[in-house]
Protein backbone atom coordinates (compact mmCIF):
# COMPACT_ATOMS: atom_id res chain seq x y z
CA UNK A 1 0.00 0.00 0.00
CA UNK A 2 1.21 3.48 -0.83
CA UNK A 3 -0.55 6.44 0.72
CA UNK A 4 -0.06 10.06 -0.27
CA UNK A 5 -0.99 12.53 2.42
CA UNK A 6 -1.29 16.28 1.74
CA UNK A 7 1.42 16.01 -0.86
CA UNK A 8 2.52 19.38 -2.25
CA UNK A 9 5.41 20.06 -4.57
CA UNK A 10 6.51 23.22 -6.33
CA UNK A 11 9.55 24.36 -8.24
CA UNK A 12 11.29 27.70 -8.08
CA UNK A 13 11.35 29.59 -11.36
CA UNK A 14 12.46 33.16 -12.09
CA UNK A 15 8.77 34.13 -12.29
CA UNK A 16 7.79 32.75 -8.90
CA UNK A 17 6.88 29.29 -7.75
CA UNK A 18 5.37 26.81 -10.16
CA UNK A 19 3.09 24.42 -8.30
CA UNK A 20 3.16 20.89 -9.70
CA UNK A 21 0.50 19.50 -7.41
CA UNK A 22 -1.09 20.66 -4.19
CA UNK A 23 -2.57 18.82 -1.21
CA UNK A 24 -2.87 15.46 -2.92
CA UNK A 25 -4.47 12.71 -0.86
CA UNK A 26 -4.64 9.20 -2.26
CA UNK A 27 -4.36 5.57 -1.30
CA UNK A 28 -3.05 3.04 -3.78
CA UNK A 29 -4.02 -0.46 -2.71
CA UNK A 30 -1.57 -3.32 -2.75
CA UNK A 31 -0.87 -4.94 -6.08
CA UNK A 32 -2.07 -2.04 -8.25
CA UNK A 33 0.29 -0.97 -10.99
CA UNK A 34 0.33 2.78 -11.38
CA UNK A 35 0.88 4.67 -14.62
CA UNK A 36 1.82 8.34 -14.57
CA UNK A 37 1.03 10.53 -17.58
CA UNK A 38 1.56 14.14 -18.40
CA UNK A 39 3.35 16.46 -20.72
CA UNK A 40 7.03 17.26 -20.52
CA UNK A 41 7.84 19.21 -17.40
CA UNK A 42 4.56 18.40 -15.69
CA UNK A 43 6.41 16.71 -12.83
CA UNK A 44 5.98 13.02 -13.66
CA UNK A 45 9.49 12.01 -12.75
CA UNK A 46 9.41 14.16 -9.64
CA UNK A 47 6.22 12.47 -8.48
CA UNK A 48 7.75 9.07 -9.18
CA UNK A 49 10.84 9.94 -7.18
CA UNK A 50 8.81 11.34 -4.30
CA UNK A 51 6.81 8.13 -4.15
CA UNK A 52 10.07 6.22 -4.13
CA UNK A 53 11.46 8.24 -1.22
CA UNK A 54 14.31 9.67 -3.29
CA UNK A 55 13.03 13.20 -3.57
CA UNK A 56 10.98 15.08 -0.99
CA UNK A 57 7.79 17.13 -1.27
CA UNK A 58 7.43 20.66 0.09
CA UNK A 59 4.77 19.44 2.49
CA UNK A 60 3.03 16.19 3.16
CA UNK A 61 4.15 12.61 3.38
CA UNK A 62 4.29 9.35 1.51
CA UNK A 63 3.41 6.45 3.77
CA UNK A 64 4.23 2.94 2.66
CA UNK A 65 5.18 -0.46 3.97
CA UNK A 66 6.63 -1.66 0.70
CA UNK A 67 10.17 -2.08 -0.43
CA UNK A 68 10.47 0.35 -3.31
CA UNK A 69 13.29 0.13 -5.83
CA UNK A 70 15.50 2.84 -7.20
CA UNK A 71 14.46 4.08 -10.68
CA UNK A 72 14.93 1.09 -12.94
CA UNK A 73 17.84 1.13 -15.34
CA UNK A 74 19.40 4.15 -13.69
CA UNK A 75 23.11 4.38 -14.44
CA UNK A 76 23.98 7.66 -12.70
CA UNK A 77 25.03 5.88 -9.52
CA UNK A 78 27.89 4.15 -11.29
CA UNK A 79 31.45 5.14 -10.51
CA UNK A 80 33.36 5.29 -13.79
CA UNK A 81 36.70 4.20 -12.45
CA UNK A 82 35.28 1.06 -10.83
CA UNK A 83 34.50 -2.08 -12.78
CA UNK A 84 30.98 -3.23 -13.51
CA UNK A 85 31.44 -5.94 -10.92
CA UNK A 86 32.58 -3.50 -8.24
CA UNK A 87 29.64 -1.22 -8.95
CA UNK A 88 27.29 -4.15 -8.71
CA UNK A 89 28.92 -5.21 -5.45
CA UNK A 90 28.38 -1.74 -4.06
CA UNK A 91 24.69 -1.80 -4.89
CA UNK A 92 24.34 -5.24 -3.35
CA UNK A 93 26.13 -3.87 -0.29
CA UNK A 94 23.80 -0.97 0.35
CA UNK A 95 20.87 -3.34 -0.01
CA UNK A 96 22.30 -5.69 2.57
CA UNK A 97 23.20 -8.49 0.19
CA UNK A 98 26.52 -10.02 1.20
CA UNK A 99 28.36 -13.27 0.82
CA UNK A 100 26.88 -16.08 -1.18
CA UNK A 101 23.64 -14.40 -2.17
CA UNK A 102 25.70 -11.51 -3.49
CA UNK A 103 27.66 -13.88 -5.69
CA UNK A 104 24.35 -15.22 -7.02
CA UNK A 105 23.16 -11.72 -7.84
CA UNK A 106 26.44 -10.85 -9.55
CA UNK A 107 26.35 -13.97 -11.70
CA UNK A 108 22.82 -13.19 -12.74
CA UNK A 109 23.62 -9.59 -13.58
CA UNK A 110 26.54 -10.68 -15.71
CA UNK A 111 24.40 -13.25 -17.50
CA UNK A 112 21.54 -10.90 -18.08
CA UNK A 113 23.50 -7.86 -19.17
CA UNK A 114 25.41 -9.97 -21.71
CA UNK A 115 28.51 -7.86 -21.40
CA UNK A 116 30.82 -10.82 -20.91
CA UNK A 117 34.33 -9.96 -19.83
CA UNK A 118 33.58 -6.27 -19.84
CA UNK A 119 31.95 -6.94 -16.49
CA UNK A 120 35.46 -6.76 -15.06
CA UNK A 121 36.42 -3.60 -16.94
CA UNK A 122 35.95 -0.04 -15.66
CA UNK A 123 32.48 1.31 -16.35
CA UNK A 124 33.90 4.43 -18.01
CA UNK A 125 35.02 2.23 -20.91
CA UNK A 126 31.48 0.96 -21.51
CA UNK A 127 29.35 2.04 -24.42
CA UNK A 128 26.09 3.67 -23.42
CA UNK A 129 24.20 0.53 -24.42
CA UNK A 130 26.38 -1.65 -22.21
CA UNK A 131 25.99 0.79 -19.38
CA UNK A 132 22.23 0.72 -19.49
CA UNK A 133 22.16 -3.05 -19.90
CA UNK A 134 24.23 -3.39 -16.76
CA UNK A 135 21.96 -0.93 -14.94
CA UNK A 136 18.85 -2.73 -16.08
CA UNK A 137 20.28 -6.11 -15.14
CA UNK A 138 21.03 -4.81 -11.67
CA UNK A 139 17.56 -3.37 -11.13
CA UNK A 140 15.88 -6.67 -11.72
CA UNK A 141 18.47 -8.77 -9.93
CA UNK A 142 17.49 -7.21 -6.60
CA UNK A 143 13.99 -8.09 -5.48
CA UNK A 144 11.55 -5.38 -4.47
CA UNK A 145 7.82 -5.16 -3.86
CA UNK A 146 7.52 -2.22 -6.15
CA UNK A 147 9.66 -1.08 -9.06
CA UNK A 148 9.94 2.46 -10.35
CA UNK A 149 10.19 2.76 -14.12
CA UNK A 150 11.00 6.10 -15.68
CA UNK A 151 10.72 5.74 -19.46
CA UNK A 152 13.45 3.16 -19.73
CA UNK A 153 11.45 0.07 -20.61
CA UNK A 154 13.36 -0.09 -23.85
CA UNK A 155 17.13 -0.10 -23.64
CA UNK A 156 19.55 -1.71 -26.02
CA UNK A 157 18.86 -3.65 -29.20
CA UNK A 158 15.73 -5.55 -30.21
CA UNK A 159 16.96 -8.80 -28.71
CA UNK A 160 17.63 -7.22 -25.35
CA UNK A 161 14.35 -5.31 -25.44
CA UNK A 162 12.48 -8.55 -25.93
CA UNK A 163 14.32 -10.13 -23.02
CA UNK A 164 13.48 -7.16 -20.80
CA UNK A 165 9.81 -7.37 -21.65
CA UNK A 166 9.76 -11.05 -20.77
CA UNK A 167 11.45 -10.47 -17.44
CA UNK A 168 9.13 -7.60 -16.59
CA UNK A 169 6.12 -9.75 -17.42
CA UNK A 170 7.56 -12.38 -15.09
CA UNK A 171 8.22 -9.81 -12.37
CA UNK A 172 4.66 -8.52 -12.56
CA UNK A 173 3.47 -11.71 -10.94
CA UNK A 174 5.33 -11.01 -7.72
CA UNK A 175 5.87 -7.26 -7.76
CA UNK A 176 4.13 -4.13 -8.92
CA UNK A 177 5.28 -1.25 -11.03
CA UNK A 178 4.97 2.51 -11.03
CA UNK A 179 5.55 3.61 -14.61
CA UNK A 180 6.19 6.95 -16.25
CA UNK A 181 5.90 6.64 -20.01
CA UNK A 182 4.74 8.35 -23.14
CA UNK A 183 4.06 5.11 -24.95
CA UNK A 184 0.33 4.49 -24.47
CA UNK A 185 0.29 0.80 -25.44
CA UNK A 186 2.89 0.10 -22.80
CA UNK A 187 0.88 1.89 -20.14
CA UNK A 188 -2.33 0.12 -21.19
CA UNK A 189 -0.60 -3.22 -20.98
CA UNK A 190 1.12 -2.74 -17.64
CA UNK A 191 -0.97 -0.40 -15.50
CA UNK A 192 -4.19 -0.60 -13.49
CA UNK A 193 -4.41 2.88 -12.02
CA UNK A 194 -3.70 6.11 -13.90
CA UNK A 195 -2.39 9.42 -12.64
CA UNK A 196 -2.67 12.41 -14.95
CA UNK A 197 -0.50 15.42 -14.22
CA UNK A 198 -2.02 18.38 -15.99
CA UNK A 199 -1.78 22.14 -15.78
CA UNK A 200 -4.47 22.17 -13.09
CA UNK A 201 -2.75 19.66 -10.87
CA UNK A 202 -2.97 15.97 -10.31
CA UNK A 203 -5.90 13.69 -11.10
CA UNK A 204 -6.18 10.05 -10.19
CA UNK A 205 -8.28 7.55 -12.15
CA UNK A 206 -9.34 4.02 -11.32
CA UNK A 207 -8.34 2.85 -14.77
CA UNK A 208 -5.41 3.94 -16.82
CA UNK A 209 -7.63 4.31 -19.91
CA UNK A 210 -9.42 7.32 -18.45
CA UNK A 211 -6.10 9.03 -17.77
CA UNK A 212 -4.93 8.26 -21.30
CA UNK A 213 -8.14 9.72 -22.70
CA UNK A 214 -7.67 12.93 -20.78
CA UNK A 215 -4.03 13.09 -21.79
CA UNK A 216 -4.88 12.68 -25.46
CA UNK A 217 -7.60 15.33 -25.38
CA UNK A 218 -4.90 17.95 -25.47
CA UNK A 219 -3.37 16.55 -28.65
CA UNK A 220 -4.86 17.57 -31.99
CA UNK A 221 -5.95 14.43 -33.87
CA UNK A 222 -3.95 14.79 -37.11
CA UNK A 223 -0.72 15.03 -35.15
CA UNK A 224 -1.45 11.73 -33.47
CA UNK A 225 -1.90 10.10 -36.83
CA UNK A 226 1.34 11.60 -38.01
CA UNK A 227 3.07 10.25 -34.96
CA UNK A 228 1.58 6.83 -35.56
CA UNK A 229 2.73 6.91 -39.14
CA UNK A 230 6.17 7.92 -38.07
CA UNK A 231 6.25 5.12 -35.54
CA UNK A 232 5.08 2.61 -38.11
CA UNK A 233 7.72 3.83 -40.49
CA UNK A 234 10.32 3.37 -37.81
CA UNK A 235 9.09 -0.10 -36.98
CA UNK A 236 9.09 -1.18 -40.62
CA UNK B 1 20.13 -22.14 -21.73
CA UNK B 2 21.15 -18.82 -20.36
CA UNK B 3 17.64 -17.47 -20.58
CA UNK B 4 16.07 -20.47 -18.90
CA UNK B 5 18.49 -20.20 -16.06
CA UNK B 6 17.52 -16.61 -15.45
CA UNK B 7 13.79 -17.18 -15.46
CA UNK B 8 13.83 -20.09 -13.05
CA UNK B 9 15.67 -17.93 -10.57
CA UNK B 10 13.18 -15.10 -10.94
CA UNK B 11 10.34 -17.53 -10.40
CA UNK B 12 11.88 -18.93 -7.28
CA UNK B 13 12.25 -15.41 -5.97
CA UNK B 14 15.36 -16.58 -4.23
CA UNK B 15 16.33 -14.66 -1.14
CA UNK B 16 18.13 -11.98 -3.05
CA UNK B 17 16.19 -8.86 -2.26
CA UNK B 18 16.87 -6.47 0.56
CA UNK B 19 15.50 -8.42 3.44
CA UNK B 20 12.47 -6.75 4.97
CA UNK B 21 13.76 -7.54 8.41
CA UNK B 22 16.74 -5.21 8.25
CA UNK B 23 16.68 -2.84 11.19
CA UNK B 24 17.71 0.78 10.79
CA UNK B 25 21.06 -0.02 12.36
CA UNK B 26 21.66 -2.85 9.93
CA UNK B 27 20.81 -0.60 7.01
CA UNK B 28 23.15 2.07 8.35
CA UNK B 29 25.92 -0.48 8.79
CA UNK B 30 25.44 -1.95 5.31
CA UNK B 31 25.46 1.46 3.68
CA UNK B 32 28.52 2.73 5.55
CA UNK B 33 30.44 -0.44 4.89
CA UNK B 34 29.62 -0.48 1.18
CA UNK B 35 30.57 3.19 0.91
CA UNK B 36 33.87 2.61 2.68
CA UNK B 37 34.83 -0.13 0.24
CA UNK B 38 33.80 2.07 -2.66
CA UNK B 39 35.79 5.07 -1.39
CA UNK B 40 38.90 2.95 -0.91
CA UNK B 41 38.65 1.62 -4.43
CA UNK B 42 38.09 4.98 -6.06
CA UNK B 43 40.63 6.85 -3.94
CA UNK B 44 43.59 4.54 -4.27
CA UNK B 45 42.61 1.99 -6.87
CA UNK B 46 43.52 4.08 -9.88
CA UNK B 47 46.80 5.51 -8.56
CA UNK B 48 50.11 3.97 -9.57
CA UNK B 49 51.27 3.00 -6.11
CA UNK B 50 47.75 2.38 -4.87
CA UNK B 51 47.34 2.03 -1.16
CA UNK B 52 50.95 3.09 -0.52
CA UNK B 53 49.72 6.68 -0.83
CA UNK B 54 48.21 6.34 2.63
CA UNK B 55 51.77 6.54 3.92
CA UNK B 56 53.38 8.53 1.16
CA UNK B 57 51.38 11.71 1.59
CA UNK B 58 52.17 12.44 5.23
CA UNK B 59 55.68 11.13 4.62
CA UNK B 60 56.25 13.72 1.92
CA UNK B 61 55.07 16.54 4.17
CA UNK B 62 57.35 15.37 6.94
CA UNK B 63 60.35 15.04 4.66
CA UNK B 64 59.87 18.61 3.41
CA UNK B 65 59.35 20.10 6.86
CA UNK B 66 61.98 17.86 8.43
CA UNK B 67 64.72 18.82 5.97
CA UNK B 68 63.69 22.48 6.18
CA UNK B 69 63.99 22.59 9.93
CA UNK B 70 67.02 20.37 10.21
CA UNK B 71 68.91 23.09 8.34
CA UNK B 72 68.30 25.21 11.41
CA UNK B 73 70.50 22.64 13.03
CA UNK B 74 68.90 22.34 16.41
CA UNK B 75 66.57 20.01 18.18
CA UNK B 76 63.11 21.49 18.08
CA UNK B 77 62.00 20.26 21.41
CA UNK B 78 64.46 18.91 23.95
CA UNK B 79 64.41 15.12 23.98
CA UNK B 80 62.29 14.64 20.85
CA UNK B 81 63.80 14.18 17.36
CA UNK B 82 62.57 16.90 15.01
CA UNK B 83 61.07 14.42 12.56
CA UNK B 84 58.89 12.84 15.22
CA UNK B 85 57.85 16.25 16.46
CA UNK B 86 56.71 17.17 12.94
CA UNK B 87 55.00 13.85 12.35
CA UNK B 88 52.81 14.23 15.42
CA UNK B 89 51.76 17.65 14.15
CA UNK B 90 51.35 16.92 10.46
CA UNK B 91 49.36 13.70 10.69
CA UNK B 92 46.38 15.11 12.64
CA UNK B 93 46.42 18.28 10.59
CA UNK B 94 46.30 16.41 7.28
CA UNK B 95 43.28 14.50 8.56
CA UNK B 96 41.59 17.77 9.44
CA UNK B 97 42.37 19.36 6.10
CA UNK B 98 41.15 16.33 4.11
CA UNK B 99 37.90 16.22 6.08
CA UNK B 100 37.50 19.93 5.52
CA UNK B 101 37.94 19.83 1.77
CA UNK B 102 36.14 16.57 1.06
CA UNK B 103 33.05 17.28 3.13
CA UNK B 104 32.33 20.58 1.39
CA UNK B 105 31.92 18.74 -1.90
CA UNK B 106 30.26 15.70 -0.34
CA UNK B 107 26.77 16.46 -1.66
CA UNK B 108 27.72 17.46 -5.18
CA UNK B 109 30.19 14.69 -5.82
CA UNK B 110 27.76 12.01 -4.63
CA UNK B 111 24.57 13.24 -6.34
CA UNK B 112 24.20 10.06 -8.33
CA UNK B 113 24.21 7.97 -5.20
CA UNK B 114 21.23 9.75 -3.68
CA UNK B 115 19.03 7.88 -6.13
CA UNK B 116 19.21 5.06 -3.63
CA UNK B 117 16.81 6.01 -0.93
CA UNK B 118 18.81 4.54 1.94
CA UNK B 119 21.87 6.58 1.03
CA UNK B 120 21.78 10.19 2.17
CA UNK B 121 24.48 12.87 2.56
CA UNK B 122 24.93 11.80 6.17
CA UNK B 123 26.28 8.44 5.04
CA UNK B 124 28.57 9.98 2.46
CA UNK B 125 30.05 12.32 5.05
CA UNK B 126 30.32 9.65 7.71
CA UNK B 127 32.12 7.18 5.48
CA UNK B 128 34.55 9.84 4.29
CA UNK B 129 35.38 10.98 7.80
CA UNK B 130 35.80 7.41 9.01
CA UNK B 131 38.10 6.62 6.11
CA UNK B 132 40.15 9.78 6.59
CA UNK B 133 40.48 9.03 10.25
CA UNK B 134 41.50 5.44 9.67
CA UNK B 135 44.10 6.60 7.14
CA UNK B 136 45.40 9.13 9.65
CA UNK B 137 45.79 6.58 12.43
CA UNK B 138 47.32 3.94 10.18
CA UNK B 139 49.78 6.38 8.64
CA UNK B 140 50.76 7.75 12.04
CA UNK B 141 51.39 4.31 13.50
CA UNK B 142 53.17 3.00 10.41
CA UNK B 143 55.43 6.03 10.12
CA UNK B 144 56.26 5.93 13.83
CA UNK B 145 57.19 2.28 13.41
CA UNK B 146 59.19 2.98 10.28
CA UNK B 147 61.13 5.78 11.96
CA UNK B 148 61.77 3.65 15.04
CA UNK B 149 63.13 0.95 12.72
CA UNK B 150 65.71 3.36 11.30
CA UNK B 151 66.60 4.46 14.80
CA UNK B 152 64.58 7.63 15.33
CA UNK B 153 62.43 7.08 18.37
CA UNK B 154 61.34 8.62 21.64
CA UNK B 155 60.03 7.13 24.86
CA UNK B 156 56.29 6.48 24.73
CA UNK B 157 54.11 8.19 27.26
CA UNK B 158 50.38 7.69 27.68
CA UNK B 159 48.17 5.37 25.65
CA UNK B 160 44.89 6.27 27.38
CA UNK B 161 45.41 9.94 26.71
CA UNK B 162 45.92 9.17 23.02
CA UNK B 163 42.69 7.18 22.87
CA UNK B 164 40.75 9.97 24.59
CA UNK B 165 42.21 12.64 22.33
CA UNK B 166 41.53 10.67 19.16
CA UNK B 167 37.96 9.81 20.12
CA UNK B 168 37.29 13.47 20.75
CA UNK B 169 39.07 14.42 17.56
CA UNK B 170 36.89 12.00 15.59
CA UNK B 171 33.79 13.66 17.06
CA UNK B 172 35.23 17.04 16.14
CA UNK B 173 35.97 16.06 12.53
CA UNK B 174 32.59 14.43 12.09
CA UNK B 175 30.65 17.38 13.49
CA UNK B 176 32.65 19.83 11.44
CA UNK B 177 32.24 17.79 8.26
CA UNK B 178 28.48 17.54 8.69
CA UNK B 179 28.20 21.30 9.13
CA UNK B 180 30.51 21.93 6.19
CA UNK B 181 28.64 19.52 3.95
CA UNK B 182 25.46 21.53 4.57
CA UNK B 183 27.31 24.81 4.09
CA UNK B 184 28.98 23.62 0.89
CA UNK B 185 25.69 22.48 -0.60
CA UNK B 186 23.69 25.57 0.38
CA UNK B 187 26.32 28.16 -0.44
CA UNK B 188 28.64 26.97 -3.19
CA UNK B 189 30.68 30.14 -2.64
CA UNK B 190 31.80 28.66 0.67
CA UNK B 191 34.26 26.53 -1.29
CA UNK B 192 36.17 29.67 -2.22
CA UNK B 193 36.79 30.49 1.41
CA UNK B 194 37.99 27.03 2.34
CA UNK B 195 41.70 27.59 1.53
CA UNK B 196 41.43 30.99 3.16
CA UNK B 197 40.60 29.31 6.45
CA UNK B 198 42.77 26.26 6.06
CA UNK B 199 46.09 27.88 5.26
CA UNK B 200 46.36 30.16 8.28
CA UNK B 201 45.31 27.22 10.45
CA UNK B 202 48.34 25.33 9.19
CA UNK B 203 50.54 27.97 10.77
CA UNK B 204 48.39 28.58 13.85
CA UNK B 205 47.77 25.02 14.95
CA UNK B 206 51.24 24.17 16.14
CA UNK B 207 52.10 21.84 13.31
CA UNK B 208 55.73 22.92 13.59
CA UNK B 209 55.90 24.59 16.97
CA UNK B 210 54.74 24.03 20.49
CA UNK B 211 52.69 26.57 22.39
CA UNK B 212 55.46 26.76 24.96
CA UNK B 213 57.76 28.27 22.36
CA UNK B 214 55.34 31.11 21.68
CA UNK B 215 55.52 34.22 23.90
CA UNK B 216 52.90 34.02 26.59
CA UNK B 217 51.13 37.20 25.53
CA UNK B 218 49.84 35.47 22.36
CA UNK B 219 48.45 32.44 24.16
CA UNK B 220 44.97 33.86 24.74
CA UNK B 221 44.51 34.13 20.96
CA UNK B 222 46.06 30.87 19.86
CA UNK B 223 44.56 28.73 22.60
CA UNK B 224 41.03 29.10 21.22
CA UNK B 225 41.93 26.77 18.40
CA UNK B 226 40.85 23.18 19.28
CA UNK B 227 43.20 21.82 16.63
CA UNK B 228 46.15 23.19 18.56
CA UNK B 229 45.02 21.26 21.61
CA UNK B 230 44.63 18.08 19.55
CA UNK B 231 48.20 18.36 18.28
CA UNK B 232 49.66 19.30 21.65
CA UNK B 233 47.86 16.47 23.41
CA UNK B 234 48.81 13.96 20.71
CA UNK B 235 52.45 14.85 21.26
CA UNK B 236 52.00 14.63 24.98
CA UNK B 237 50.49 11.18 24.61
CA UNK B 238 53.22 10.00 22.27
CA UNK B 239 56.39 11.36 23.87
CA UNK B 240 57.20 11.18 27.54
CA UNK B 241 59.56 14.15 27.41
CA UNK B 242 56.83 16.39 25.98
CA UNK B 243 54.98 18.36 28.61
CA UNK B 244 52.21 20.11 26.71
CA UNK B 245 51.99 22.58 29.54
CA UNK B 246 49.19 24.62 28.04
CA UNK B 247 47.18 21.90 26.38
CA UNK B 248 43.80 21.39 27.95
CA UNK B 249 41.88 18.14 27.61
CA UNK B 250 38.60 19.44 29.12
CA UNK B 251 38.59 22.30 26.63
CA UNK B 252 39.15 19.88 23.76
CA UNK B 253 36.36 17.65 25.08
CA UNK B 254 34.00 20.57 25.34
CA UNK B 255 34.75 21.98 21.90
CA UNK B 256 34.62 18.57 20.20
CA UNK B 257 31.27 17.63 21.68
CA UNK B 258 29.93 21.10 20.97
CA UNK B 259 31.09 20.78 17.36
CA UNK B 260 29.49 17.34 17.05
CA UNK B 261 26.22 18.65 18.46
CA UNK B 262 26.33 21.68 16.19
CA UNK B 263 27.02 19.57 13.11
CA UNK B 264 24.23 17.13 13.90
CA UNK B 265 21.77 19.97 14.53
CA UNK B 266 22.66 21.78 11.32
CA UNK B 267 22.35 18.57 9.32
CA UNK B 268 19.11 17.60 11.02
CA UNK B 269 17.52 20.92 10.20
CA UNK B 270 18.61 20.94 6.56
CA UNK B 271 19.08 17.40 5.30
CA UNK B 272 15.98 17.16 3.16
CA UNK B 273 16.90 20.37 1.40
CA UNK B 274 20.25 18.90 0.43
CA UNK B 275 18.72 16.23 -1.78
CA UNK B 276 15.37 17.86 -2.61
CA UNK B 277 14.86 19.10 -6.15
CA UNK B 278 14.02 22.78 -6.20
Amino acid sequence: MIELRNLTKSFRTPNGRKVLFKDVNAVFPEGKNIGILGRNGAGKSTLLRIMGGIDYPDYGRVITNERISWPMGLASGFQGSMTGRENAEFICGIHGIWGRSRQAVLDRVQDFAEIGDYFNAPVKNYSSGMRSRLAFGLSIAVDFDCYLVDEVMSVGDAHFKHKCEQVIAEKRKSAKFIIVAHAMPQLKKNCDVGIYLGPEGLQIFDTVEEAIELYQQGIPKPKVQQQNRAEQALKA
Amino acid sequence: MLKGNWFTVVQEKAAMGPTTSRTVWQIQRDVIFALLVREMKTRFGKLKLGYAWVLLEPAMHIIVLGTLFSFLGREFYPGIPTVLFMLAGIAPFLCFSHCFGKSMAAVDSNRGLFNYRQLRPFDAVMSRVLLEFAIYLISLIALLGLLAWVGISATFNNFLLLIAVNLLYLCFCFGMSLALCVAGAKYPEAGKFAPLIQRPLYFMSGVFFSLEQVPEQYHPYLAWNPLLHVIELTREGLFSSYHGMFANLPYLAFSSLAMLGFGLLVYRSQWRDLVRSK
